[in-house]
């Protein structure tokens, strides 16, 4: 029995060093496939999260959100053909601080929200990092700076949708439970305080494209005083007002002295491939960054190119099958006959560069061949008599095949607006501006292109709202609106009928149904010419006014009222540039044109809309979320924290 | 080393010396030659290695290897037979010089011996609830894994089937208690905790049993893993005894079923027609109203000139007469009758120093859908070997290799599919047809882009899952002192997995696009280290036990992808990604994570007089991926049973054989969350300035990681705390057993993925807090009803009741929405608005109210419950509608045997619970079940009208679909024949049964008649298995 007690004492001995070796660091946690955020305080982790935060940006052109709160619900656009968020646009009964998804695509009320402050987030801890970890000099100055834009682009984007939001500006590393808003007085002062210092911060030429510059700070701090003196702030903006009017003025004004507009609308939007001659234009302020590299595309890539388009390949001519070039077509937005009959389509070119209406034939069939006009939009008037049923649709000839178009669309048939038909919800002239032809496969989501978030023609008609709001009109329309008028117009010698969109950046084999081709002279019935045009107005008098404006103004009822009829104006002059660039529903919510414009040219919304929706409801996750005095809010303290009528 | 064996029984040694003094008075003198042969009695198989002694003397010998022995003995001497596994056995020798002996099975060491965790105890001894399910039971039914053969057998574990071969389906244990942390049970094979995933790679029939620990009072020895039980997994090893071989084989036959057909074309087109209506009356006709050129534009017949030709069979001759056109079989070109093989060879055999085990098993399981099947390799060898009397050791190895081809896959496909290869052919129009004139087969039949061709599509999309796991258990065990063992278990457990997808070119899911490659590998390592202490002492009435366990257990598991497009050569799938041009990449990732776990555990057991019986345990748990400071909590458990039956006062009680009450209370752990999640990541991205790439970081950024988590560096573990209350009985002679168990808990510290406003920069972090209960009844019941000579009936019952509800959450007493979290309702529950059935013209009204607020009611369509009256639909008029997980649940198994035939009725059900079969959207773009809507002929209609829109239509079509999910329904038939002893003589083999069995041959009862409850689908297999088990 001796040696089994000595094996015992020897296994004992073994079983207690076992126990201690194991006590010692068997348990510690190490995460070795990932840096954690105690790297975010060193001077290489600050500058890399710097970098990190440009991503935030691109948060605008990453899902269906954009659409959803800035181009739905107004006179520019309602629900194609997919009703996947159709709620943004009619403000039925599921637009509420919880919407019931009707899909997965269903953007949720909270989702900007999110967005907004986990960007926030990221600036905080820039400006607290930075301002700690950095030397002084440039680098600090830089980067400080792009944390203040970052933080003060999110808030201004919160307040221009929900009103006062709470105001977090130092970083916590445990949960913080207890919020309420701030005032939007109080955002506004932070975004302007936030925007001023990001102004004295950053350089005025960036050290790569897409880095925010001061012009960038410039712009962005003249939005932000014209929206703090703007209508929906008129409750309290009275001591404000006359100064906020200057200062925008005077930062417009040098961002416009710094730049200039492109030559012609359409280089904005002739995109030939990755990184190229349109992304890079003095008249681009700011632009998120994409590109084709797959490390940086993350899970979205700029989505944008999908949502505009109308459905061409499921035509009833057939002849049309989805390609690269066309687009995948998710129908989100169906171009409202305001979005269409705003502009003079004889004299501004912008239409004709905004908006796609021809497509080529690209799965031949029958005497149509490859390349084939094979589907047309008509953009015509009421009074048009070539197109008294739909059946006369089929007997337009193309002069150049000989054949007849075998699809073929136009606004009015037999005097009626034929595309509000229901059953052409998913056709209608496309807004091009966002087509990515740089995309590898037809059906690939994440594109490349870049989104532009501040361009100088935006500057221009910042400035031209200003000095409306200051009785300056003639200074308005000179200085400012007449130049990005006289851009849009046709030039001297210029094909009326060339047109191009980013689906040209497509070079592959066929299927490309990309035509570079429009229907100007199909739909305006005028004989050729390559004279220029001239948009130039001279004041903001009745008279003087353009046909199309005086057809809104007389919509609206404010024929009688300069100010109404110069910001009727200078509304529908931002609608003929920036259609679809969203601003729509923070310009009309802003100026509180919201609801007369939405009432009047978008025929879903109209039923809904009111007042309340001047104003996002705060989510509902978010009261749901927030304590008061360590507990959860009561429903009446949730309303109190909601919006008026939600 | 025999001296001491027989100091160990001093008693026992007294009495030997008592008999052998007695008989020593008898001519001691006359020594006699006596032979025979050993054998069992259970088989006539004969046992090798028997001691055989003469007793009362240390003379002795040993069976040879055909269990024949000689012995010379005293004339008036007795043979002590003694053999591990049998009852020794003593024959007196009265001058015979030939005793063959037959040895019994020691029942109580063999089948009545129940694994608790850490060891093993005698059935009588246990104090916890548990459930043993032997290897008979698991044989009787012919499964493809070992959670199929427990499905029904034991009253509170539910499972769920999953007919996807090579899938598990989902094992609750006395329901859920968690609201994020896992839910699954622990597995534990041959003693070794598995840390990655379940048991479906075990051949079911290299199991010798599973028992199932429910209550805290016995998962509590396995601490932070416990608290949603334990599944003990003891597979099988060599016996002592003759060499025995096994042959098990079996062919199942099956074909899928479904429930729901779909509309043929001549209803589908009716119905399309009413959507259309319904959208626009104005301008579309009536559905029974049809005309050509509305017919023309609502089926597409521009985009599909061979469908239109079908349907323009039912307008020849002017009129519409929908019988004349076609349907088309789209679900017959994508089913197949399923063969499944499954063979399985084993042999075991030994003696007293070295056991063995061997088997190789062979699965080949083909799915009723096309392209999806699962073969498996496995095999088992286990040795067991006691080179010393103070020594043992032994080994055992599980290894198998799984190929899952888990049909039509959707990843990487460029629009949304069905989530199988039969759930898309439910999706193509019924009137659509597969080929063009030229034989081609059309893309989207139809003319809707987005409805695309099955035709196939199994040969053009593959995805394969192969699976090699190899569970390893090592022990060695040494006997220091009488009743004090030291064992020292290891336990390696490696599993590597690979995914690899291709989709061609060619495939409807990339359509207009490259073809699309993944490959995925994980390799997952894992190991336990046990040493364990045991110490056992009789002294008088008062029986004491001792485990001592100090453990640790490691696992590492890594992973990485890639994916991309634009294979150059289709018979290079995913196996050659590097030909791929580069800019074709889509995906490149590798990730790793570790964790550990270090773990203490005591457990005393002492019983007072085998009446009553007492068990402490308490077990420190460490865990790696908790904040530091509160890695470490302690589990404690105690368990007290009182035999009544063994009582002096009940000895007079004959229709009352055995009484046993029990009483446990236990606390159980579960950290069931992923590594990392004290350390605060942060995401890793990289941005463009032009074409310049920087490297960026952000603590969170929805576009890189829709988790946006913030680290909680006080992370702790949930805990449940559970008190159980038993009865296990046994009246008139056995003829009637049961166990009934009655159980409460409460989990607290709940880990729960807490959303946290996003103004902290995060908008989701891990926290404990919160609490729910649960409670509960177990019961089984096991009967014989009839014994009559040759015949039997026996009837199991098992049966549970559980309700679990949520106490508190993240905000205290306030309902989680989001999460469908309500205080006082169950963990789990339908939520939305109630259904008021239909509105019918008469309400015309009551619709106008609600349309004055913003509604858009008309007759046929789906009215909702206004809760609060207020003539407004809201959020605030939506209630619990029920709770998802069944109350009830029930197995039932009816055996009856006549002679050599036995056949057996299993019954397997689930009650009370609501299932949200989602409702009928009918959008009119899509096809549609056949179902009873509503129309301008069918007002009182099951249904809504249906309204033609792609997104939008019905908002409140989902109200209709409530259902109660209760379902009764026979698992399986089967028929079983032993053959009889004359023909297996001449056939020189042990024992040979033949069986044949009906899988789901239907449903008992069932209130969706459109859903087969057991899987939740539509569809469900159904067929005969074939079988044959032989022994040698």
């Amino acid at each position: 029995m001796k040696y089994n007690k000595s094996l015992l004492r020897i296994l004992a001995l073994a079983g207690c060093m076992s126990v201690m070796n194991a006590c010692s660091d068997f348990l510690n946690e190490e995460l070795t496939t990932q840096r954690d955020t105690e790297y975010l305080k060193t001077p290489q982790g600050i500058r890399e999260l710097a970098v990190g935060i440009y991503y935030n940006l691109r948060y605008h052109f990453a899902g269906e959100w954009a659409y959803t709160y800035t181009n739905y619900g107004t006179d520019e656009f309602r629900t194609g053909g997919d009703g996947s968020n159709q709620m943004w646009n009619s403000y039925d009964g599921n637009f509420s601080p919880m919407i019931t998804a009707v899909n997965s695509n269903t953007v949720m009320p909270q989702a900007l929200w999110d967005n907004m402050y986990i960007g926030i987030g990221s600036a905080n801890l820039l400006i607290e990092n930075a301002s700690a970890g950095l030397p002084e000099g440039e680098e600090r100055n830089t980067i400080l700076g792009e944390g203040h834009f970052l933080r003060a682009f999110n808030y201004q984007k919160l307040v221009r949708q929900y009103g006062g939001v709470p105001l977090k500006l130092t970083p916590n590393t445990t949960p913080q439970r207890e919020f309420s808003r701030n005032s939007v007085q109080e955002v506004m002062e932070q975004v302007i305080a936030d925007f001023t210092e990001a102004y004295n911060l950053l350089p005025a030429t960036p050290s790569a494209p897409g880095k925010i510059t001061k012009d960038a700070a410039a712009h962005f701090l003249a939005k932000a005083y014209l929206f703090r003196a703007s209508e929906i702030n008129d409750s309290w903006n009275s001591t404000t007002k006359t100064a906020d009017l200057t200062k925008g003025l005077e930062f417009a004004d040098e961002v416009i002295a710094n730049r200039q507009l492109a030559p012609n609308f359409a280089d904005l939007w002739n995109y030939t491939g990755i990184d190229g001659p349109s992304e890079n234009l003095n008249e681009i302020i700011l632009s998120a960054q994409f590109t084709a590299d797959i490390s940086t595309r993350g899970r979205m890539g700029n989505q944008q190119h999908l949502f505009f388009l109308s459905q061409y390949l499921n035509f009833p001519g057939g002849g049309l099958t989805r390609d690269i070039a066309g687009g995948r077509e998710y129908q989100r937005l169906h171009t409202n006959y305001y979005a269409i009959e705003v502009y003079d389509r004889v004299n501004d070119s912008r239409f004709w560069k905004s908006f796609k209406t021809k497509y080529a034939i690209n799965a031949p069939k029958g005497i149509y061949a490859h390349g084939d006009l094979g589907a047309m939009y008509i953009i015509n008037d009421p009074d048009d008599d070539r197109f008294n049923t739909s059946d006369d649709l089929l007997t337009v000839v193309d002069p150049i095949t000989g054949k007849v178009v075998p699809n073929l669309l136009a606004t009015y048939v037999g005097g009626q607006r034929y595309l509000d038909l229901d059953a052409n919800a998913n056709r209608f002239p496309s807004l091009n501006k966002y087509l990515d032809g740089s995309r590898a496969g037809t059906a690939d989501v994440p594109g490349n292109r870049d989104g532009i978030l501040a361009r100088l023609a935006d500057t221009y008609l910042t400035a031209a709202e200003i000095c409306i709001r200051q009785g300056e009109y003639s200074k308005a329309i000179n200085d400012y609106i007449n130049p990005v008028r006289a851009r849009g117009a046709y030039k001297a010698g210029e094909d009326r009928a060339a047109y191009t969109d980013g689906g040209a950046a497509y070079q592959g084999p066929p299927p490309n149904s990309f035509y570079d081709r429009n229907s100007y002279y199909e739909s305006n019935e005028i004989p050729e010419t390559t004279d220029a045009t001239d948009l130039t107005i001279t004041s903001f008098d009745y008279a003087d006014l353009p046909e199309e404006d005086q057809r809104v103004i007389d919509e609206l009822g404010h024929a009688g009222d300069e100010y109404k009829r110069a910001l009727d104006f200078l509304l529908n002059e931002r609608s003929r540039e920036l259609m679809g660039e969203f601003y729509r529903w923070e310009d009309l919510s802003r100026t509180l044109t919201l609801v007369e414009r939405a009432k009047a040219f978008n025929k879903m919304a109209e039923p809904n809309i009111t007042e309340r929706h001047n104003l996002r409801p705060i989510p509902q996750t978010h009261l749901d979320i927030i304590q008061k005095n360590g507990r959860a809010l009561t429903a009446d303290e949730k309303e109190a924290e909601q919006n008026p009528g939600y | 080393m025999k001296n001491e064996f027989l100091r160990f029984n001093v008693n026992r040694l007294i009495a030997v010396m008592l008999i052998v003094l007695l008989h020593a008075t008898a001519g001691w003198a006359q020594e006699l030659q006596v032979s025979g042969k050993v054998t069992s009695a259970d088989d006539n198989s004969s046992l090798p290695g028997v001691n055989v002694l003469v007793k009362g003397t240390t003379n002795g010998t040993v069976t040879d290897s055909d269990g024949n022995y000689a012995i010379s003995v005293p004339q008036n001497a007795t043979l002590v037979f003694t053999f591990i596994g049998y009852t020794p056995t003593e024959v007196v020798v009265g001058g015979r010089t030939t005793i063959d002996v037959g040895m019994e099975a020691d029942i109580q060491q063999l089948s009545e011996v129940v694994v608790v965790g850490y060891g093993t105890v005698k059935k009588s001894d246990v104090t916890g609830s548990i459930v043993s399910v032997g290897s008979e039971e698991l044989r009787a039914r012919p499964v493809a894994n070992a959670l199929e053969a427990l499905q029904g057998k034991a009253a509170g574990v539910d499972i769920t089937s999953n007919e996807r071969p090579g899938e598990l389906g989902q094992v609750r244990i006395r329901g859920t208690r968690s609201l994020l942390a896992t839910s699954d049970p622990l597995y534990v094979v041959d003693g070794i905790p598995l840390m990655s995933g379940g048991i479906e790679n075990l051949n079911t029939l290299d199991i010798e049993s599973i028992d199932v620990l429910k209550d805290a009072s016995a998962t509590a020895i396995y601490g932070s893993r416990g608290a949603n039980g334990v599944i003990l997994v003891t597979t099988k090893r060599g016996k002592a005894g003759q060499m025995t071989m096994n042959y098990s084989g079996s062919l199942t036959v099956e074909n899928i079923q479904d429930l729901s057909p779909m509309m043929d074309a001549d209803e589908y087109i009716t119905w399309r027609r009413w959507s259309y209506y319904y959208r626009d009356p104005n301008n579309y006709p009536r559905g029974d109203e049809p005309t050509q050129d509305n017919d023309f534009a609502i089926f597409l017949g521009a985009n599909d000139p061979f469908a239109w030709a079908n349907i323009m069979k039912g307008w020849e001759g002017g009129n519409w007469d929908g019988s004349k056109v076609k349907t088309t079989d789209w679900l017959g070109m994508v089913t197949q009758t399923a063969v499944t093989q499954n063979h399985t060879i084993s042999a075991s055999g030994g003696n007293d120093k070295v056991r063995a085990f061997g088997s190789f098993g062979y699965l080949d399981n083909e799915g009723t859908m096309k392209g999806q099947s699962f073969k498996r390799y496995s095999t088992k060898l286990s040795v067991d070997l006691t080179p010393k009397e103070w020594f043992e050791m032994g080994v055992s190895i599980n290894a198998s290799y799984g190929v899952q081809q888990y049909g039509q896959s959707t990843t990487g496909g460029q629009v949304s599919g069905p989530n199988s290869i039969y759930a898309g052919a439910r999706g193509v129009f019924p009137y659509a047809v597969p080929y063009d004139d030229n034989g081609e087969r059309i893309q989207s039949p139809g003319g809707d882009d987005y409805v695309r061709t099955i035709v196939d599509e199994w040969k053009l999309s593959e995805n394969q899952r192969t699976t090699i796991r190899a569970l390893g258990s090592f022990y060695a065990q040494v006997n220091i002192l009488p009743g004090l063992r030291y064992r020292v278990n290891f336990g390696p457990d490696f599993r590597q997995y690979q995914n690899g997808i291709f989709i061609d070119e060619k495939s409807v899911v990339r359509v207009g696009n490259p073809s699309y490659a993944s490959l995925t590998n994980e390799t997952d390592f894992s190991w336990t280290l046990d040493n364990l202490i045991y110490y056992d002492k009789t002294i008088g009435k008062h029986k004491i036990g001792g485990t001592l366990l100090q453990t640790s257990s490691s696992r590492n598991r890594n992973w990485s992808n890639i994916n991309g497009t634009d294979v150059p050569y289709t018979k290079q799938k995913w196996n050659a990604l590097g030909a791929i041009p580069l800019e074709s990449l889509r995906g490149y990732s590798s990730n790793l994570e570790e964790q550990q776990l270090l773990s203490y555990m005591g457990r005393i057991t002492y019983g007072l007089s085998d009446k009553y019986l007492l068990t402490l345990s308490g077990r420190w748990d460490g865990a790696s991926q908790l904040a530091d400071g509160n890695k470490w909590s302690f589990f404690p458990s105690a368990a007290l049973a009182w035999r009544v039956t063994e009582e002096d006062w009940m000895q007079n009680t004959t229709w009352l054989d055995q009484l046993k009450v029990r009483v446990g209370v236990g606390t159980t752990g579960n950290a069931a969350i992923r590594p990392y999640m004290t350390k605060g990541g942060i995401h890793s991205m990289f941005y463009p300035y032009g074409g310049t790439i920087a490297q960026g970081y952000a603590p969170s950024e929805f576009q890189i990681s829709a988790d946006a988590i913030m680290a909680n560096h006080a992370l702790s573990w949930e805990r449940t705390t559970q008190y159980n209350f038993g009865i296990d009985f046994s009246v008139l002679n056995s003829r009637l057993t049961g166990t009934v168990d009655v159980y409460t808990s409460r989990t607290t510290d709940l880990l729960q993925e807490m959303s946290i406003s996003p103004i902290n920069s995060y908008t989701t972090t891990y926290a404990n807090i919160g609490e729910t209960k649960n409670n509960g009844i177990d019961i089984t019941l096991n009967s014989v009803n009839v014994k009559t000579g040759d015949f039997t009936w026996e009837t199991s019952l098992n049966a549970a009741w559980q309700k679990n509800e949520i106490v508190s959450l993240a905000n205290g007493k306030s309902d989680d929405i989001g999460n469908l979290w309500f205080i006082g309702e169950s963990l789990g529950v339908v939520y939305g608005f109630d259904s008021d059935g239909l509105w019918q013209e008469g309400d015309a009204d009551e619709m106008a109210l609600f349309n004055a607020n913003d509604r858009n009611f008309s007759a046929g369509m789906s009215r909702p419950v206004d809760q609060n009256g207020d003539k407004i639909i809201d959020a605030r008029d939506r209630v619990v509608i029920g709770h998802t997980q069944p109350r009830w649940t029930l197995g039932l198994n009816n055996m009856f045997r006549y002679k050599n035939f036995d056949l057996s009725v299993f019954v397997y059900g689930r009650f009370d619970y609501t299932v949200n079969t989602g409702g009928e959207f009918q959008g009119g773009r899509y096809t549609q079940r056949d179902i009873d809507y509503y129309n301008e002929n069918n007002k009182n209609a099951e249904y809504q009208k249906p309204i033609y829109d792609v997104a939008g239509g019905d908002p409140f079509f989902n109200i209709l679909g409530y259902r109660s999910g209760s379902f009764l329904k026979i698992r399986n038939i089967n028929l079983g024949y032993r053959l009889p002893e004359s023909v297996i003589e001449k056939l020189k083999i042990n024992s040979l049964r033949l069986y044949v069995q009906a899988r789901n041959p239907g449903m008992l009862y069932s209130k969706v008649d459109f859903l087969d409850m057991d899987t939740g689908l539509s569809t469900w297999n159904r067929g005969f298995v074939f079988g044959l088990d032989a022994q040698f």
